[in-house]
């Protein structure tokens, strides 16, 4: 099973890869939301809008966060609602940022109880049918009369997105059995050139989302983005798993399998071109049975592919032994004065990793190919 | 010697080298993109330091994280240590938390591969 899991995401990568340009992103958290996590998504996601927006951007870019912060905050009300912990276990939520081009979707999805709905709906649907000046008559009466709708003022929430975003809010409920159904919103934020002519984002941004969600559930994937790397959004997904994972020596594991994966597509993927913010790539991590999977993608040029194919034999072909004395003679060897060619990732990512490291090249075009690798974490309790 | 003294990053470890307290420690998180450039003014103090070391220098590292771009910097600094102790007294102590295998292993690794008092010492968390 695990296996076949495995080879499943290297069957999607690059179609998800292909599908985000160059100075787009796509990131994708799934599991259970609390403030630490909330606080570190916030991070990672401002983080990157920061890299593809510019100074006159100031005002987006605050827009993002806010809708962001509702977004998130939604989420966590929604889960205090719902008491019993096993239900996140079972139907985990996801929090989405996209950005398209010009525009920017904030997306999130997550269990609401089946009895729910008819109120949020029809919150919803008042809201989609207001005005922007009655939006922000009703939102100061709200905020005088303190008369915040049922739950932890989810209703003011939803109106500040609707107001921030200038556009209408995109719902989708997705009944899962007789007591929970997956409550979706997405936002649609324009770059301010286009701000206060309504916008209707697309239902297949929304549908997409769902897709990436359900694709997400089945290969049991806790965090996906795809975008452009650099040191600072590595860090911020460093911290991200930090907070995400509740096994501390798995965790230090997966942190530095992650750190050597992340750095490697940095220091060796194809040069950025022109104003893009770092090297284009994809990072999924997901946990199957009791090992964790770690898969990067990146385009590299195709003379890198035999080295690095030899790199990788190589070390797949060492036994462990074999391979730790090579480790050292590495670590001695001070000739190769190129910080590049350390030459210790792919051994290290091979002693960390619990099976040989599995990879892939997919030709993309006449000069460049689409590298997968994946490594393997066992998690220990 | 004048004190050499780096405040931690998100990537790179908090370093005091400090002769007149005998103070010398790497500790926190060492995974920069460029090790080489950050370890470059480090090793150039050591390297100085093993003109005229102190009688004796105990040297902690208590690091977290360490990528393999870093790992290769600190053994060049463990051999550099390896100089200070043909003159001065040298004990070399490696810091790592109980759970964490990897440092534990890195820091066996080190201590195999050079010659100077070298103490694996385990944390409790």
């Amino acid at each position: 099973m695990a296996v076949e899991s495995g080879q499943n995401l290297f069957e999607i990568a690059y179609p998800l890869f292909n599908r985000v340009d160059d100075n787009d992103f796509e990131y994708v958290y799934r599991g259970y939301f609390d403030h630490s996590i909330t606080k570190k998504i916030l991070f990672l996601a401002d983080t990157n809008i920061a890299k593809v927006t510019n100074q006159s951007q100031a005002t987006l870019q605050k827009r993002i966060y806010y809708i962001m912060v509702e977004g998130l905050q939604n989420i966590t009300i929604h889960q205090e609602e719902i008491a019993n912990n096993r239900e996140f276990d079972k139907y985990p939520g996801i929090f989405a940022i996209q950005k398209n081009g010009d525009k920017y979707f904030i997306s999130t999805g997550n269990i609401v109880a089946n009895d729910k709905i008819e109120s949020l709906k029809s919150k919803l649907d008042i809201i989609n049918s207001l005005s922007p000046e009655e939006l922000k008559k009703i939102h100061r009466e709200i905020l005088s009369n303190g008369s915040i709708s049922d739950k932890g003022g989810a209703g003011l929430g939803l109106i500040e997105m609707s107001r921030k975003s200038g556009n209408k809010l995109l719902y989708s409920f997705e009944r899962l059995d007789d007591e929970f159904t997956y409550f979706y919103l997405q936002t649609l934020i324009p770059t301010d050139a286009s701000f206060g002519s309504e916008q209707h984002g697309s239902h297949s941004s929304l549908e997409s989302v769902k897709q990436l969600h359900r694709q997400m559930n089945v290969d049991n994937i806790l965090l996906y983005f795809n975008g452009f790397f650099n040191q600072e959004n590595l860090l911020s997904l460093l911290a991200i798993i930090k907070s995400r994972m509740n096994m501390p020596l798995t965790t230090i594991k997966i942190s530095n399998v992650m750190v050597e994966m992340l750095q490697n597509i940095i220091k060796h993927g194809s040069k950025p071109k022109e104003g893009v913010a770092g090297i284009s790539g994809l990072f999924f991590l997901g946990q199957m049975g009791n090992e964790t999977l770690l898969t990067s993608g990146n385009i590299i040029p195709n003379e890198a592919v035999q080295t690095i194919t030899e790199r990788l034999e190589f070390v797949n072909g060492m036994s462990k032994e074999e391979l730790s004395d090579y480790y050292d003679d590495i670590l001695l060897d001070f000739d190769t004065a190129d910080a590049k060619k350390t030459g210790l990732g792919f051994s290290d990512l091979r002693i960390k990793s619990d099976k040989p490291l599995k990879y892939k090249f997919l030709p993309i075009n006449d000069n460049e190919q689409f590298y997968l690798l994946q490594t393997s974490v066992k998690t220990k309790k | 010697m004048e004190k050499f003294v780096r405040e931690e990053t998100e990537d790179t470890p908090e370093i005091v080298f400090d002769p007149e307290s005998g103070i010398f420690k790497i500790s926190k998180i060492s995974v920069p993109e460029n090790a080489l450039e950050f370890y470059a003014p480090v090793l150039e103090w050591i390297k100085q330091y093993a003109e005229e070391p102190n009688i004796q220098t105990k040297f902690d590292f208590d690091l977290e994280y360490v990528n393999t771009a870093s790992s290769k910097q600190v053994i060049q600094i463990i051999l550099l240590l390896q100089k200070v102790a043909e003159k001065g007294d040298v004990r070399v102590r490696w810091f790592y938390e109980s759970i964490d295998e990897d440092m534990k292993a890195l820091g066996a690794r080190y201590k195999k591969l050079v010659n100077v008092p070298f103490e694996l010492v385990e944390i409790d968390e």
